[in-house]
């Protein structure tokens, strides 16, 4: 265990000496993916501006759920952000055998070099929409904080799950640069209240594909709204990641070594 | 003619060729089947919850709304474009120098292959997604003018050709213009209309965006397909919001053609 976190370290600490080599690079990149992902409330305030809302909800809290569902992002990014694109390029060229030769186990290789220091600014931008959004919900319990958290890091362990599908696809769907899309466009569900969907949507967000406790369901727990039953969902959320494992680590002993 | 006749055989051979080669990827085009229809059915229940009572916001109904994300998401399966990346690839690599020799001027080259390209995008993208927006969506996908839709997509097709291909050539200077296309990306994600209609934006941003490209490339063909363009308090007819394209596809070729002449004196035939 101490090696792996050993490992661990030394990789986080590779990632951000690499970062600083190229610091104009990493300033760059690291304000469009903040600039990017913080400006998608950009449609909520200018639905909420017009005159009109989601039904039940203020401006203000719409607003929590997609700053939740940002730094959730950031922070699934920083650990997993590199794998799909790390795993589609050793895939395409056929060097994948190089990480199966080392003696580590290959998941935790790859995840641990692909550390992606520029999602730091994803998350903060998110905490900082987060502060601004919660100072205008009123006061919130020490209760509601404890089960937000819980839900955040059930959250974020859907996004790490989605990640490890999305990379394991790529063993099979060779180079294919869109595999992301497909996750991004099954995520857009969790960045509104899972009310305004048809309860089919609604029950495929709370327990196939988990998506609506990257945002929706922390933010129903801080605001005092979360019912019991949500809480059933945060067991779909670690299986959701379990099956991610499983699947990228069953696509590893599929591998075929040819490249080109 | 003969001029004429010989451009047309490049052009096809050229499109031809592209289509042939992105073939072989196909199934990533297919990945849009997924990916369009989900987006699209979130839009869809969002402003269904959005409306409530509202008939209408922004001046479109709800229907007019659907139709305009309909409209959007088929329009940009016909107009993608990547001719940054390439031709700043090409610029990054020195393989640009290739391109230079040849009989054929770079940016025709790569409008033919963007014909090729989007060809093939027009099956395993366009119609496959026109075919569930309509029968599973339930979705009226006509247009309230086909001639001028059509005008209109081929001016927004243009537009985003030589505003993506201007963006390319800043690579002559910068070698690397990763940073600039992706600002552009942003920037042209959100004012282009796609994520949602102009007017909802501020009228004195309205306003500006008639002098912007971003509005020609999603939102004037979108509405146009609706029937109804307006924009910063100014209220066109069809024909005369076409024209209008028109006009501004003129003047950001001429902007390229400037861009380019410059960058060619920048060109030293050497990769990074």
């Amino acid at each position: 265990m101490k090696k792996y976190v050993d490992v661990y370290k030394q990789c986080m600490y590779s990632a951000i000496q690499t970062a600083s080599a190229y610091r104009m690079n990493f300033i760059v990149s690291s304000l469009i993916t903040l600039i990017g992902n913080i400006l998608f409330p950009l449609v909520t305030l200018l639905i909420y501006r017009a005159g009109t809302s989601f039904p039940g909800w203020s401006l203000y809290e719409v607003l929590l759920i997609q700053s939740i569902f940002t730094m959730s992002s950031g922070l699934s990014s920083l650990v997993f952000g590199g794998l799909l694109w790390t795993t589609m390029s050793h895939v395409r060229e056929g060097s994948f055998e190089v990480i199966l030769l080392r003696p580590l186990n290959p998941l935790f290789y790859i995840v641990a070099t692909t550390f992606s220091v520029e999602s730091v600014g994803l998350f903060l931008g998110g905490a900082a929409l987060f502060i601004f959004s919660a100072l205008h919900i009123g006061a919130i319990s020490a209760l509601a904080w404890l089960q937000f958290t819980g839900m955040f890091l059930a959250g974020t362990a859907v996004l790490a799950g989605l990640s490890l599908m999305m990379a394991a696809m790529s063993f099979k769907w060779v180079g294919n640069s869109r595999i992301s899309e497909l996750a991004d466009s099954v995520l857009h569900v969790g960045k509104y209240p899972l009310p305004i969907f048809p309860k089919a949507v609604q029950a495929a967000a709370t327990l196939i594909i988990p998506v609506g406790m990257v945002g929706y369901l922390p933010a129903s727990a801080l605001l005092g709204r979360a019912q019991a039953g949500d809480f059933i969902a945060v067991l779909p959320c670690f299986v959701f990641l379990w099956a991610g494992i499983w699947v990228y680590r069953h696509m590893i002993r599929l591998y075929e070594g040819v490249g080109g | 003619m003969n001029r004429l006749k010989y451009n047309w055989l490049i052009c096809r051979a050229v499109a031809e060729v592209t289509y042939k080669e992105w073939s072989a990827y196909r199934t990533h085009s297919l990945v849009s089947v997924i990916v369009g229809p989900v987006y699209f059915m979130v839009q869809y229940f969002i402003w269904t919850a959005v409306y409530g009572g509202q008939t209408t916001l922004g001046g479109l109904d709800l229907q007019q709304m659907i139709r305009y994300f309909g409209a959007t998401a088929l329009i940009g399966y016909l107009i993608m474009d990547f001719a940054d990346w390439n031709l700043s690839m090409l610029v990054r690599t020195g393989k640009f120098l290739t391109f230079h020799l040849r009989p054929v001027h770079h940016r025709s080259f790569a409008l033919f292959q963007k014909l090729g390209h989007r060809m093939l995008g027009f099956l395993f993208e366009f119609l496959p997604c026109l075919l569930i927006f309509i029968y599973i969506f339930g979705i009226d996908m006509r247009p309230a003018s086909l001639p001028w839709t059509l005008v209109s997509v081929v001016l927004a097709f243009l537009m985003n050709f030589y505003v993506n291909y201007t963006i390319g050539l800043t690579s002559f200077w910068l070698v690397q213009s990763g940073g600039i296309r992706s600002a552009f990306l942003l920037v042209s994600g959100i004012f282009s209309g796609a994520l949602i209609p102009l007017d909802f934006f501020p009228h004195w941003l309205q306003v500006t965006q008639l002098f912007l490209p971003f509005q020609y490339i999603a939102y004037m063909p979108a509405m146009v397909f609706t029937g109804h363009y307006s924009l910063g308090g100014l209220q066109l007819s069809l024909p005369e919001a076409v024209g209008m394209q028109a006009a501004a596809v003129l003047i950001m070729f001429g902007c390229n053609e400037l861009v380019r002449r410059r960058a060619m004196k920048q060109f030293t035939a050497v990769g990074a």
